[in-house]
């Protein structure tokens, strides 16, 4: 009951800034200087579409109207249309999403796992070679310029070995013969998405790592590590089903903090490996000024950011009994 | 600093704060990545002053508009040129010493807004408490949120190129909340002390107990903070410039990467795609481990506080 209680708490709020967010953008784009229609209507646009386009969007009206006519088209996802490639925005915007979902979520759940697993070892065996080897590569690999990471690794493995493909996510042979079936294509997608997730994964498991590690020191000194010693259990007993599910916390935590900053190293990620993405389009159309495209990505990573917040946050209410308030 | 700490300990008086630093100093050298930490950053405090030496030496040498008359396009290195030209004929070597500039003024100029903002709203937020308390801490956390590349790259989008300090200015907008809350908490304990009592009593205002009183007592933890807004600014203003929207007119590390990428220079110059690209994660690194070694320095129970975004 407090659990469900807690998440409604955090589902108002979450809603709220996702308004003020609509909000500001709307002022942003309006009040910007120059003119709002040049912002929304496409300069190639024929006359009749451009003025359809207008009152369609309000804007002839005044601003308070035009604000309702905004909301209005939001939930009905009117977004406009993209004036690089000319469709509803809100149809690129959904064939770019599950990209971007699957490239984001795969990596940040990997790099947790696998720093949280890590992260115990290195605890487990401190001051020794271990430990300062895993703690100093993931202080390297956390601090790299994800960019450049990305472009050394491309140059790597997909130009001098030819490993991986260079860029992309899907190769048009497999996806264009009506004979491959949904593995043969769910494997040629996994194959190029390789180079980012792994460019993703080396950023982010270290911020991890360094959490677990100093969280599983701090829980190790804790009186019910000692009770579970005297008891006579075994060492990796103690390690694995005392210490660790609670040292754990603190990295769920810090994912849910850092989902902020993941979602621009995966627009930096996608930009790179041309990763048919959101945050790549974001990119894009800010470089084409594709104003609407862009405030429509814009705000679709808003709502990625602030939807995966919440997951994080009911995980962790769900993982922690203490934390329900 | 050695020759600073040496000078202070001949005095017979010492200053309570000289006397902590001198404390703080002897537990930092102690710790091996504090000081890879901080030769690190010697040695780019280095680069970034020798950045004016090439261009006086030749015109050719300019960072931006040195062009060699004997070379057109992307070069090896040579005894011209130790770190090759770039794909105009540029010497990269001085744009690598004038990128050190850059990222020291953004990384540094960012991080000191971001903490004056952050500081200050903390301390309201937890002096005040109520009201003004609710609504700077829910304004935090919707700003927390945010992506700061992100937005920067949605305004660039509506207001057009932004030039290096409005960069850096939305950068310190957007990276206070982590800083005001640690301090909000730090001053709510703060606040219970009996010296702040006093001090009410006394008639003191609550500009000035709040500035005059709080503020020496929560600085330590603002500059811990400093050293990760330093590089976080570094890392958005670099991934800015990467993708073309830095300012046109600065050398940056960010922005020699952004070069070597798109005249398709990645897979032949290895010598224009290595240094930039090192040097920014270099920095970051040495800021990094400076503020590791800053928190075991200042509060061995922090740790958990210290990741970068």
């Amino acid at each position: 009951m407090e659990l469900r209680k807690y998440i409604t708490k955090r589902i108002i709020q979450i809603i709220i800034i996702f308004f003020v967010i609509l909000t500001v953008l709307f002022l942003l784009f309006r009040l910007a200087p120059g003119d709002p229609v040049s912002m929304m209507v496409d300069p190639d646009m024929t006359q009749e579409d451009a003025e359809m386009l207008i009152v369609q969007l309000g804007l002839e009206q005044p601003l308070g109207m035009q604000y309702l006519i905004y909301l209005k088209n939001f939930f009905t996802g009117h977004f406009g249309f993209s004036f690089h490639y000319g469709d509803p925005v809100v149809d690129i915007i959904w064939d770019r999403l599950p990209n971007t979902v699957l490239l984001f979520t795969t990596s940040i759940i990997l790099s947790a796992l696998v720093g949280v697993f890590l992260g115990k070892i290195a605890s487990w065996h401190k001051g020794k070679k271990v430990d300062s080897i895993m703690t100093i590569g993931a202080l390297v690999t956390h601090t790299v310029f994800l960019p450049w990471l990305a472009l050394i690794l491309i140059w790597i493995f997909a130009y001098k070995f030819g490993w991986f493909p260079i860029n992309g996510m899907i190769s048009e042979e497999v996806w264009l013969d009506p004979e491959a079936g949904f593995i043969s294509r769910a494997l040629d997608v996994m194959y190029h998405m390789v180079l980012p997730l792994s460019t993703l994964f080396l950023i982010h498991f270290g911020a991890y790592l360094l959490i677990m590690r100093s969280s599983m020191l701090e829980t190790l000194k804790e009186d019910y590590i000692l009770t579970a010693r005297a008891k006579g259990l075994e060492e990796k007993v103690i390690r694995d089903h005392h210490a660790a599910p609670n040292a754990a916390l603190p990295v769920v935590t810090s994912v849910g903090l850092s989902l902020a900053f993941s979602i621009n190293g995966g627009a930096l990620t996608e930009t790179v490996f041309t990763w048919p993405g959101i945050g790549r389009e974001l990119v894009s159309s800010v470089s084409q000024n594709d104003y609407p495209l862009a405030q429509a990505c814009f705000l679709m990573i808003a709502g990625v950011v602030l939807i995966s917040n919440l997951v994080v946050d009911v995980l962790y209410a769900y993982l922690d009994p203490r934390i329900r308030y | 600093m050695v020759s600073k700490q040496n000078e202070n300990s001949m005095g017979p008086e010492r200053h309570p704060w000289v006397s902590s630093f001198l404390e703080g100093w002897s537990i930092f050298r102690q710790n091996l990545l504090g000081k890879i930490g901080l030769t690190l950053l010697v040695m780019f405090a280095l680069m970034a002053l020798c950045s004016y030496i090439p261009p006086w030496i030749s015109p050719i040498y300019d960072p931006m508009t040195g062009v060699d008359p004997d070379i057109t396009s992307c070069s090896g290195p040579c005894l011209r040129h130790w770190l090759g030209t770039d794909f105009m004929g540029r010497d990269i070597l001085s744009q690598l010493l004038a990128g050190a500039r850059i990222a020291f003024m953004v990384g540094i100029s960012a991080a000191v807004m971001s903490i004056v903002l952050g500081v200050s709203i903390g301390m309201t937020a937890g002096y005040m408490g109520r009201f003004i308390d609710t609504l700077l801490m829910r304004l935090a956390d919707m700003i927390m949120v945010m992506p700061t590349l992100l937005v920067v790259l949605l305004l660039s989008a509506v207001f057009g190129q932004l030039n290096i300090w409005t960069i850096v200015l939305i950068i310190a907008l957007f990276r206070w909340p982590g800083v005001s809350r640690i301090i909000r908490g730090q001053t709510l304990s703060l606040k219970q002390r009996p010296f702040i009592e006093a001090a009410k009593v006394a008639g003191a205002s609550h500009f000035r107990i709040i500035f005059i009183h709080i503020m020496p007592n929560v600085l330590p933890l603002a500059f811990l903070f400093m050293t990760f807004r330093v590089t976080s600014a570094i890392i958005t203003e670099a991934a800015l410039a990467f993708l073309g929207f830095g300012d046109p007119g600065t050398v940056s590390w960010g922005m020699m990467l952004q070069w070597v990428w798109k005249t398709g220079h990645m897979f032949q110059a290895p010598y224009w795609l290595l240094p930039p690209g090192i040097c920014i994660s270099l920095i970051t690194l040495s800021f990094y481990m400076l503020g590791r070694a800053m928190d075991e320095v200042l509060d061995p129970r922090l740790r958990k506080e210290d990741q970068t975004d």
